[in-house]
């Protein structure tokens, strides 16, 4: 049986073909990267060493820092209101009757099963500025003054792009912290309804607490899922008008791709390792770390 | 938990009820609406652009999916993500089964490593990626996608498969290696055939995501004929411009409706693949 279980051969086969592709395309790649940043290269050719003057020159450039400010409001406006949002329809849902729930669960994945390039162009379509169901929509509420061309004007473009992104991943979002009720066993709720609490004070005291496991995991995608957001703003924008709406990484395919400057994108992708890094940081740190064993 | 909550007042509980089922229907609404566009003249959207069509026009699926190569799209689509489920799901199994049972020195050390794909985005590495692509001379054929795809599919594929792994009773190795099997029979045998529903789970996941990735097959496919089904769209749109939503409504109609079928048959599925990742945290 020990010969078995420690057949080298068969280890070297089950383990070397996976080992060999992750390492040549997700941790090798790295190692490149830095260099690459760390020279002159226009996409064909590394020509000359030059230090750190690719990273002085991105942290100079005002559309890094736009491109990283915007990123940061697209992460803030997914965690601050629609991870909230998600809880909320969570604890909704399970209190409800059995066929809402049905109806819920399938219609709330749908947009995140359905392609970005769909989703994106129907928000495309919603903001539309004659004939959109945003204008239209609010000037029959009213106000139509406040009617406009939402992805042509500089100030709304970001909000708009960010509002299309966190919609399609809302209801994913809410079926995992549905799923995370699901698993807290009823004797938690007993005592508490004994003692006469009703449905908010139960979730504040009760369900939310339990679903820390949860929420750091929804935390997690999230917030990494809207730091590397691209689709979203290459298919509603293009990063426009001008540069209002451009993310980090639209930066990063815009100056290595479009302007054919590998050195600075590769700069601009180790900074973001290093942002990423960070953020994952802080989120082990203020969110709990202990398991919860029911 | 389930239904252990109630709310005691009727009216709020009513109230909750009327608001969800409208939260519910606005996730498919907009769908619904790119479906009453697909049927209408080009003029029509401007001057009725939410009732259903006065003139149901059904010439826009026709000149859609003559412009567009909705069928080219559609076959690369299918051949890169039933490739990347395929190499994904042998090499991660083999991989996870090896870490899990076998005795040897680094598997855990393995295991860490290869969980290293959890936090690498495949956006920060697109630029290396795109060089070694050129390197590899893999670049314009379809394995210049589904090798980075399988690469990074791998190690949620594994986390998840090891935890699987680990819950199987060892006895049932001992039985196949008292009846003489080796290692290999023992793994494509019996083991495989038993974490069926796990890899089923896995292949509805890599299914999910590799149908609808978008930035790997934006930047690394640059030949038209290779393009997937999400960029190929993109491309469309670009192409008709903002004037002819029928047509671009009859596209968006006609590329979704492979992911629909799969969801309408395996939703099950997809929920269970969905949030059988949380138990990566």
């Amino acid at each position: 049986m020990k010969k078995f279980y420690s057949n080298k051969v068969a280890i070297c086969i089950f383990t070397l073909p996976t080992l060999i592709l992750f390492t040549l395309f997700v941790v090798y790649p790295i190692l490149p990267e830095i260099l690459i940043s760390l020279h002159k290269n226009d996409g064909f050719k590394s020509s000359a060493f030059v230090g750190l003057s690719n990273y002085i020159e991105v942290l100079k450039s005002p559309v890094f820092w736009k491109s990283n400010n915007n990123t940061l409001i697209i992460v803030a406006i997914s965690t601050l209101i629609g991870i909230p949002i998600s809880l909320l329809m969570a604890l909704l849902i399970d209190i409800q009757t059995k066929w809402i729930k049905r109806f819920f669960k399938a219609t709330i994945v749908f947009p995140a099963v359905l392609s970005v390039t769909v989703i994106a162009q129907m928000w495309v379509a919603i903001y539309e500025p004659q004939w959109g169901l945003l204008n239209r929509f609010l000037k029959y509420l009213g106000f139509a003054n406040i009617t406009m061309a939402w992805l042509s004007n500089e100030k709304t473009v970001l909000i708009c792009v960010a509002v299309a992104f966190v919609w399609q991943y809302l209801g994913l979002n809410a079926l995992l912290f549905y799923t995370g009720i699901k698993t807290i066993p009823k004797t938690y709720y007993e005592a508490a309804l004994i003692d006469g609490a009703g449905f908010f004070k139960c979730s504040i005291k009760i369900t939310i607490p339990l679903l820390q496991e949860m929420t750091k995991y929804v935390l997690f995608v999230s917030i990494l899922g809207s730091m590397s957001q691209f689709a979203h703003v290459k298919i509603m924008t293009s990063g426009g008008p001008g540069d209002a709406s451009r993310s980090v990484i639209y930066q990063l395919y815009y100056t290595a791709f479009s302007m054919s400057d590998f050195g600075q994108g590769s700069a601009i992708a180790v900074l973001f390792i290093i942002e990423c890094l960070m953020i994952t940081v802080i989120i082990n740190k203020f969110v709990a770390r202990e398991k919860l064993e029911f | 938990m389930g239904g252990v909550l109630i709310l005691k007042s009727k009216i709020s509980n009513l109230f909750i009820k009327i608001v969800l089922v409208i939260i519910g229907i606005s996730f498919i609404f907009p769908l619904f609406w790119m479906l009453t566009m697909s049927f209408k003249s080009k003029s029509e959207v401007y001057d009725n652009p939410f009732g259903l069509p006065q003139k149901w026009i059904f010439t826009n699926y026709g000149e859609a999916l003559k412009k567009f190569n909705f069928f080219t799209y559609f076959s690369n689509s299918l051949i890169y993500t039933i490739a990347t489920i395929i190499i994904t799901i042998i090499l991660g199994s083999m991989f996870a089964y090896c870490v899990s049972r076998m005795r040897w020195k680094f598997k855990d050390l393995a295991l860490s490593y290869t969980s290293l794909g959890l936090i690498v985005p495949v956006q920060v590495v697109i630029i290396p990626i795109f060089i070694l692509q050129r390197q590899l001379g893999i670049r314009n054929t379809y394995w210049g996608l589904i090798l980075p795809y399988a690469a990074f599919a791998l190690s949620s594929c594994i986390l998840m498969l090891y935890a699987f792994f680990r819950t199987l009773p060892k006895e049932l190795e001992e039985a196949a290696c008292m009846d003489g099997c080796n290692i290999y029979q023992c793994y494509f045998k019996i083991i495989l055939p038993i974490v069926k529903p796990a890899l089923a789970t896995q292949c509805v996941l890599i299914f999910m995501n590799t149908w609808n990735e978008f930035f790997l097959s934006f930047i690394l496919v640059g030949k038209d004929q290779l393009k997937t089904l999400s960029v190929g769209l993109l491309g469309f749109f670009v192409s008709i411009g903002v004037s002819d939503w029928g047509q671009i409504g009859a596209a968006m109609i006609i590329s979704s409706i492979p992911t629909v079928i799969v969801y309408l048959i395996s939703s099950e599925h997809i929920e269970n693949a969905l949030t059988a990742g949380s138990i990566l945290k």
